[in-house]
């Protein structure tokens, strides 16, 4: 086992943030290890993209702190962390090129040939000026210049968004890559499945609030549902709305079903006893657990 | 090389338990032998688009239970100690609880013993020539 003695690599403490009445983030705290695919989940409006603004000091918390390494962002830190907004940062005028040599001069630690095969990579036309590009085009010009100074710290937000599934699953080889390499990849998305597969830990927001944050695998491991039919009308269990470990109960004709976190035991003994005529635990894949968390239907 | 592995990501069955059942197996069956050399993390996070933090986390798993043995700097081996006996001892494991699964699941949708025991009975038809012996050891 290693013990994990060195400071996260973005370390978010009671983060909150708004503009004017709205509450955009509440309260977040969540510390991201080094090495880590940290990946961030949330409906639209849930406060993703205002998180990755404040802690890259684009906008300015109302309170709260963002360390990394444990120290306050600095700018000689600027050039170790690369930032893929939601909407590309973009020259409409200039052509794929024309950023590349761009960044070039900006970042000492650029790597020119990394960018060239970056970009061929995702089949990218460098002649063009960027407003020709299609959107998935632009992504992957983002993410060309995101990658080609191999930075320590990559925040993305939702990498993927406009590209096809071929070039979808080369963003996750990337991040991977660059996990592998030791570099920490915070970045948001709406498809949990690319989630599930590139990142060891995950929150989930809603609303501004955090709902859930862990490891993937272990809230794998605890997210379960207990379900039951009966021969009649399930009936009410007043015992499982009373238990801390108890998400929500769903009744339907004769049928409970009961989310759970943790060992199911105590609820299946509690249902066991109305004798039902059938009960089984069932894992819940993370996208099973996302509408849970934001209490969709 | 092509990955000798397979996970399913979009299951609730954690990533790494998969990997160590699928380790495990090949162990058992002879596809990895004593002494061979298991991909990297790097390579194998990269070979199944998967986080090199949930493959760290099963190739500890599988070193603490003397699968395999990782020597750093140089990679990990399937152990040479017993490791496919422990392995196939894990694999009877698996395949008492997927037995285990199914009475249950039979049981739940109402079915009596003895259709319960009809079943089994179809499936060993199906799966077992009638002269083979029930019990056989892998080598």
């Amino acid at each position: 086992m290693t013990v994990e003695l060195e400071a996260p690599a973005i370390d978010i403490r009671s983060l909150a943030k708004s503009y004017g009445d709205t509450l955009a983030v509440n309260n977040l705290s969540v510390e991201i290890p080094k090495g880590s695919i940290f990946g961030l989940l949330g409906t639209n409006g849930a406060g993703k993209t205002t998180t990755f603004k404040c802690a890259l000091g684009l906008a300015r918390a109302t309170s709260g702190q963002v360390m990394f390494g444990g120290y306050p962002l600095a700018p000689p830190m600027f050039e170790s962390i690369s930032y893929m907004p939601e909407r590309p940062a973009l020259y409409e005028w200039m052509t794929g090129a024309q950023h590349i040599e761009c960044a070039r001069r900006t970042f000492a630690n650029f790597d020119l040939p990394r960018a060239l095969e970056l970009a061929n990579l995702f089949s990218l036309d460098l002649r063009k000026r960027v407003r020709t590009l299609s959107k998935g085009q632009q992504s992957a010009m983002a993410l060309t210049l995101a990658f080609a100074t191999h930075p320590n710290i990559l925040v993305l937000d939702e990498p993927s968004s406009g590209l096809d599934p071929l070039h979808q699953r080369h963003v996750l080889d990337l991040m991977i890559d660059a996990a592998a390499g030791g570099a920490t990849v915070l970045f948001s998305s709406h498809q949990i499945g690319q989630v599930e597969r590139a990142a060891d830990r995950v929150a989930i927001l809603h609303r501004g609030e955090l709902v859930l944050q862990g490891v993937v695998e272990d809230i794998k491991a605890q997210e379960k549902i207990v379900e039951a039919t009966f021969d009649g009308d399930a009936p009410r269990f007043s015992e499982l709305d009373a238990n801390p470990n108890v998400r929500r109960v769903m009744r339907q004709g004769r049928l409970i079903r009961a989310y759970i976190r943790g060992a199911g035991d105590g609820v299946v003994a509690v249902i066991q006893a109305a004798s039902p005529t059938s009960v089984r635990v069932l894992d819940q894949n993370l996208e099973d657990i996302f509408l849970v968390a934001v209490g969709g239907n | 090389m092509p990955a000798i592995f397979t996970v399913d990501p979009h299951t609730g069955v954690p990533i790494y338990l998969q990997l160590i059942e699928q380790v495990k197996r090949s162990v058992a069956l002879g596809v990895l032998a004593p002494g061979e050399r298991l991909p990297t993390v790097k390579q194998l996070a990269i070979d199944l688009t998967i986080n090199p933090n949930t493959v760290a986390r099963a190739y500890r798993e599988l070193e603490r239970d003397g699968v395999i043995e990782t020597n750093v700097g140089r990679g990990s081996f399937v152990s040479h100690n017993g490791a496919s006996a422990r392995a196939a001892g894990a694999l009877s494991l698996v395949a008492s609880s997927a037995v285990d699964a199914a009475v249950r699941e039979a049981k739940s949708m109402g079915l009596k013993r003895t259709q319960v025991r009809e079943l089994f009975a179809q499936a060993l038809e199906r799966w077992y020539a009638p002269d083979e012996p029930k019990e056989h050891k892998n080598s």
